[in-house]
């Protein structure tokens, strides 16, 4: 049975999610619409119902062109490269053009008119007038820093975060008077329109109710960036999928079947909080598989529950020996939450992916043996469960 | 950074080497805002406090969010995620 998962055909879904035309898959963009399209036949064609459950979003945080940042330390001057040595920090204020003026050490002296810099480890004092704040930040082995969505409202003054070297180089600029930077941070808040992509092959009669969940939506490209969320979570996809299409076949007519291919995630969760309220209100009672990242396996897959789930536990810690990968105790902060925080039997499996956010998550870098093993595991967890219990009702 | 625990050691072979309701009690779950890899997380932060990750139920409820607004203006401020 768990030998049938194809990790070719999960490989090809990876690499169709993470291409140009689905720009990262942000929520609200037109890449994201055109992947929940691209999802919604590939529901269908694996013989689901499908059904989409559109919700808002306000306050998307989007970086609407690469900041041009440059400094100088009153000898050299430097441009500094969008992504992985500068970018602008979620709280930033929307400035669009760009400021050119003195630095100052935060904290220290009159803000007015100049960029700050703030030291490791403080927070910025009163920095009325001043062009703006930069912040330094740690990259990661690729070189990037990161992209986030769900963070702080924008305060009044732009905020830009630098590398760790150049945020060094700038505060030793900074402190010896010389210093000058100019720069601009150029992000806005749009609020948009979401969508949940539902399939169901089957409504439980008198079995359980499976529900296999993955978010579908990236942070999404920047301009001049491309940020393709391969291993987060165009894998999670393509295991639920898969998982999906093998399940419909070999499940007992009795047991529910169902694929919510979530949006809104990256932005906190938001569309698996939507429907587990929908599931909530409906009385529904799903036993909720959810898959974050299976790209990269480490040693182990990590496992997170919540709600009545000791019995979908046992079933996973089975599926888990009989096809040969290990689980550990671990965090998968992921919509897995929002539905045990509905009551429900949730896991969450995260399997590891490298590229975090990055432009590095590219598809290349998402393992096949772990899509293949990831998705075994999902299978043989839904049927040891569903067997269990057939055979406690004889 | 408690969320990069893992609570039991790596299985030598499938499953999990202890209880799985270990799984039920995983350190630092008050948020849902994505999920940075152990790797990612262990980046140093230059501007990093001993912030909480994701506030209280009530400040996450009060904020709309998974996470509270306070709490997540601090992690983002720390360059972290929000649950980082």
């Amino acid at each position: 049975m768990t030998a049938t998962v194809s990790g070719e055909r999960m490989a090809a879904t990876v690499a169709a999610l993470a291409g140009d035309e689905f720009a990262g898959r942000r929520v609200g963009s037109a890449g994201g619409a055109a992947a929940r399209a691209w999802l919604a036949r590939r529901l269908a064609e694996a013989g689901a119902e499908v059904t989409l459950e559109p919700f808002a979003v306000p306050n998307v945080p989007e970086v609407y062109a690469p900041p041009a940042a440059q400094w100088s330390d009153g000898e050299h001057g430097r441009h500094l490269a969008f992504g992985r040595e500068v970018a602008v920090h979620l709280a930033s204020a929307d400035q669009p053009l760009v400021r050119s003026g003195p630095l100052a050490v935060a904290g220290a002296g009159d803000p007015a008119g100049r960029w700050l810099v703030v030291p490791a480890g403080t927070t910025p004092p009163g920095v009325n007038g001043a062009l703006g704040l930069l912040m330094g930040r740690g990259v990661d082995a690729d070189g990037w820093q990161y992209t986030m969505l769900a963070g702080p409202e924008p305060g009044p003054l732009p905020i830009l975060t630098l590398d760790t070297a150049t945020h060094a180089a700038v505060l030793r600029a900074a402190e010896a008077g010389t210093g000058r930077f100019a720069g601009n941070a150029p992000i806005r808040r749009i609020d948009v329109r979401a969508a949940n992509v539902h399939g169901r092959w089957r409504a439980p009669s008198g079995g359980p109710d499976l529900l296999l969940t993955a978010h579908y939506d990236g942070v999404g490209d920047h301009p001049g960036l491309r940020q393709p969320a391969a291993a987060d979570n165009a894998s999670g996809v393509a295991v639920v999928l898969e998982a999906a299409t093998v399940l419909a076949e070999a499940l007992p007519g009795d047991v529910g079947l169902a694929v919510a291919l979530l949006d809104g995630e990256e932005a906190g969760a938001l569309g698996s909080a939507h429907h587990a309220g929908r599931l909530r209100a409906a009385g529904a009672a799903p036993i909720v598989i959810n898959v974050d990242g299976a790209g990269h396996l480490h040693e182990a897959a990590a496992v997170e529950a919540g709600g009545p789930a000791r019995a979908l536990l046992a079933a996973l810690d089975q599926a888990g020996r009989h096809t040969g990968l290990p689980l550990v105790a671990g965090p998968v902060a992921s919509d897995n939450r929002r539905y045990a925080a509905a009551g429900f039997a949730a896991v969450g499996i995260g399997a590891g992916m490298a590229g975090y956010h990055s432009p590095a998550d590219m598809p290349d870098r998402v393992e096949t043996a772990t899509l293949e093993a990831v998705a075994r595991l999902t299978v043989a967890t839904v049927m040891t469960y569903t067997s269990s219990l057939i055979g406690d009702r004889r | 950074m408690s969320e990069t625990h893992i609570t039991e050691p790596a299985a030598p072979t499938g499953g999990f080497t202890g209880d799985p309701a270990a799984a039920l009690t995983v350190a630092g779950t008050g948020g849902c805002c994505g999920n940075p890899p152990a790797a990612t997380l262990a980046l140093p932060e230059p501007a990093a406090a001993e912030a909480p990750c994701c506030g209280t139920a009530a400040e996450a409820t009060a904020a709309g969010s998974c996470c509270g607004g306070t709490a997540k203006a601090d992690a983002l401020a720390a360059g972290q995620s929000c649950c980082g």
